[in-house]
């Protein structure tokens, strides 16, 4: 009972819960839009640590999930007339699944062929819906705009789409908290360090592994139908950008691989940083360049990322912050 | 310590940075990115401005499209206001643009539309380059309701979701080669029978079924109708299928390389037929290049510089004239960007005209009243007829414009040139046929 009253859990959460509250406190409909971004990317990020931070094994199309969950989930609400609720499960079931079967074939393969096969799957499933009628194939599909009529107004859609995220991002963080805090988490990181010492010490490594992927997946899928559902068409395209899950990867580095706090402050700083450059006169035109230089400074400076590097700086904020 | 003092230098500029960026997020709606006109001061002489705003593929592979679309948007705003705006009961309107970059993918497209339609007044919204895109951010033109003029989304699917305020300035996709089968039966009434042969992805196979579904009503017969695989080099089989079916009329294709490849294979097998009619590569300047084997094949395209849409033709088919000629557009396009304007120019600068036309027509710059305009706009400009279709079930989809079908010929210099030989109220050349 004690380690969930911990600084280590509660900050993230708290941290989380401010991001989400923001715009119901501006009431404006434009922070909703920028903190959904956000918000987004966070929970995405955190998902993809529980694989790459926790475990050690880079992932480089994780994006997979949050295609194949979002066009599972669209496809339920578009096309059988599900309610947003049972399919969002739906795509997080789905995601789960393939990330099990996946698992069970490639999570054999260490370091830079696992991060290769994980680039495969994504172009693999990419190519497999383009080749699905039922998912639309290679234009994929669109929502009527009466399908948000049905849940008071787009306006009220839009809010509720909001809030579930925020919910399973909250859901997110505590779930990587337990598993940092766990004994599977201790074999994971186990696995980490040195996977044959793992094994030696009696974790059960493939097993680990899996677990670990299948809830790094779910999530991810689970976002997948928020979003779509959101933007009112899916691609293949759009889906599957392989640019997305790289994103990811940098947020996850840059807040700090391995830790509950890190993806947050990665995640939160990467989308506002783009969100800020984006929109800003003096930035917009050269936003990209400017981001891409200020990442690689960061990188090179402070390797460990936002939370490592605080870990570093003093005793009492190694005790506070996981 | 040389490690220590970058991190300082870092840490500062990064502070600067994100102090500039906030400072600007709070500056006064609308003007965060005016187009720099002379348009802000005009406005002080009693007149109103009206904000425009779109997203534009700054970066990503969308890039080259998307800018010539916004020149031609930013030309038309120029043009406009240069001319004193246009006159309403309260005064001149001028126009100003707001504008992000959507890096040509949809991610945030809805975060900068919600910011446009918000937080920076946009008074209209323009479409942003391609369906995919567009698809996204028609959802949030509804939900706030503001009028949008989409170009350069010509996919059918995006006007049948239940939109009431998209407005499609684009021939829709179905349409894009239902124009060749008309230019066959006006030019030659006794051929009979087609050949389909496209690429086999989403875009070309609708274009193609809606073109067979159509030959069919029109009387035609489809005596080959063949997919072939993206990235297709070798049309031998295919070559050999349409000879033996024996068509008049070939159409059909997909983009640029396969199309071309297609087209000079067709040409090395000396394939007989009256009509070679191919989408997307024949409008590109590039596919001169194969020679003689480019001669006499026709394409469909939104546009062409010399494409002659006059007063007169809209006197004759009964529709008002508006806004300028297509030399003038051209010479007023080529003095601002130094080069000749592609279609998608062309459409972005209708997006403004039609906008321009329904505000005039409402007398008012109230979604509810231009769009009413829009819903009984029937004009013709300098890039076709502009109508929109008005039932429930396909609000906003264009069904004025078409395309027009160029034809590679030779001048009398010998040189190849494109033609323009359908519709016949634009065409600047007879149909070269037989192709061979």
């Amino acid at each position: 009972m004690k380690k969930w009253l911990q600084p280590g859990l509660w900050i993230p959460l708290l941290l989380v819960a401010a991001f989400a509250a923001y715009p119901a406190i501006t009431g404006s409909a434009s922070a909703r839009e920028t903190m959904f971004t956000m918000i987004m990317s966070i929970g995405l990020a955190s998902s993809l640590n529980i694989l790459l931070g926790y475990t050690g094994y880079v992932s480089f199309g994780h994006i997979v999930f949050f295609g194949l969950g979002g066009y599972l989930g669209f496809w339920a609400i578009d096309e059988l007339g599900w309610h947003l609720a049972p399919a969002v499960l739906l795509g997080g079931v789905t995601a789960g699944l393939l990330a099990l079967l996946l698992g069970l074939a490639i999570l054999r393969l260490r370091g830079a062929y696992f991060a290769l096969a994980t680039i495969g799957v994504n172009e693999a499933m990419k190519s497999l819906v383009m080749n699905l009628p039922f998912l639309g194939a290679a234009t994929g599909m669109e929502l009527n705009f009466s399908v948000y009529k049905s849940y008071g107004g787009p306006a009220t859609a839009l809010w509720m789409v909001y809030w579930s995220l925020a919910a399973i991002v909250l859901i997110i963080t505590v779930v990587s908290y337990a598993v940092k805090k766990s004994k599977f988490g201790l074999g994971l990181m186990a696995i980490r360090e040195d996977e044959d010492a793992a094994g030696i010490m009696g974790v059960v490594s493939s097993r680990a592994k899996t677990w670990a992927y299948v809830l790094s997946a779910v999530f991810p899928g689970m976002i997948g139908v928020l979003f779509f559902f959101k933007n009112g068409i899916i691609e293949p395209g759009s889906a599957f950008r392989l640019n997305l899950s790289i994103e990811l990867l940098v947020m996850v580095m840059l807040g700090g691989a391995g830790t509950v706090l890190g993806p947050i402050l990665g995640g939160a700083f990467y989308q506002r940083l783009r969100g800020l450059l984006l929109t800003s006169d003096l930035f917009k035109n050269i936003q990209l360049a400017v981001a891409g230089l200020l990442l690689l400074l960061i990188v090179l400076f402070i390797p460990s990322g936002a939370v490592g590097w605080l870990r570093e700086r003093s005793d009492r904020l190694r005790r506070v912050l996981e | 310590m040389l490690r220590k003092g970058f991190l300082i230098l870092l840490i500062v500029a990064l502070g600067v940075m994100l102090a500039a960026c906030a400072g600007e997020t709070s500056a006064p709606a609308g003007d965060s990115a005016a187009t720099g006109d002379s348009a802000g001061e005009a406005a002080g002489d009693g007149g109103q401005m009206a904000t425009i705003g779109f997203t534009a593929s700054l970066t990503g592979k969308l890039n080259v499209e998307s800018t010539r679309q916004t020149n031609g948007l930013n030309l038309w705003m120029k043009q406009v206001n240069d001319a004193g705006g246009v006159a309403l009961d309260g005064g001149a309107v001028q126009f100003q643009s707001t504008f992000y970059d959507d890096e040509s993918n949809q991610d945030r497209v809805q975060e900068l539309y919600t910011r446009l339609a918000t937080e920076d007044g946009a008074n209209f919204l323009i479409s942003p380059y391609s369906s995919g895109l567009t698809a996204a951010s028609s959802v949030i033109a509804e939900q706030y309701e503001k009028v949008m003029i989409t170009t350069g989304a010509a996919s059918d699917s995006n006007y049948t979701q239940g939109y009431t305020l998209v407005y499609q300035a684009y021939t829709p996709a179905s349409k894009y080669l239902t124009g060749a089968v008309d230019m066959i039966a006006a030019n030659s009434p006794d051929l009979k029978k087609l050949a389909i042969v496209h690429e086999n992805d989403k875009f070309s196979t609708d274009v193609s079924t809606a073109a067979e579904e159509y030959a069919l009503e029109q009387g035609f017969e489809v005596v080959l109708f063949e997919g072939y695989d993206s990235g297709t080099t070798d049309f031998a089989p295919i070559i050999n299928k349409v000879e033996q079916a024996g068509p008049d009329a070939i159409l059909g294709g997909g983009h640029f390389q396969d199309g071309s490849t297609f087209a000079r294979q067709l040409a090395e097998k000396g394939v007989a037929t009256e009509y070679l009619v191919l989408l997307v590569a024949p409008p590109e300047p590039t596919f001169a290049e194969l020679g003689d084997a480019a001669i006499a094949v026709a394409g469909p395209s939104q546009w062409e510089p010399q494409a002659a849409y006059t007063a007169e033709a809209a006197e004759a088919g009964g529709m008002e004239w508006y806004g300028p000629t297509g030399e003038e557009f051209v010479s007023a396009y080529e003095d601002e960007y130094g080069e000749e304007p592609s279609y998608h120019a062309a459409g972005g600068y209708t997006a403004g005209l039609v906008l321009q036309a329904a505000i005039e027509k409402a007398g008012s710059l109230e979604t509810a009243a231009v769009k009413e305009a829009l819903d009984g706009l029937d004009i013709l400009t300098f890039f076709g007829h502009i109508k929109f279709d008005t039932s429930e079930e396909a609000h906003g989809l264009q069904v004025g414009h078409e395309m027009v079908y160029i034809q590679w010929q030779k001048n009398d210099a010998g040189d190849l040139v494109k033609e323009i030989v359908w519709p016949a109220e634009a065409k600047t050349a007879e149909a070269l046929h037989p192709v061979r």
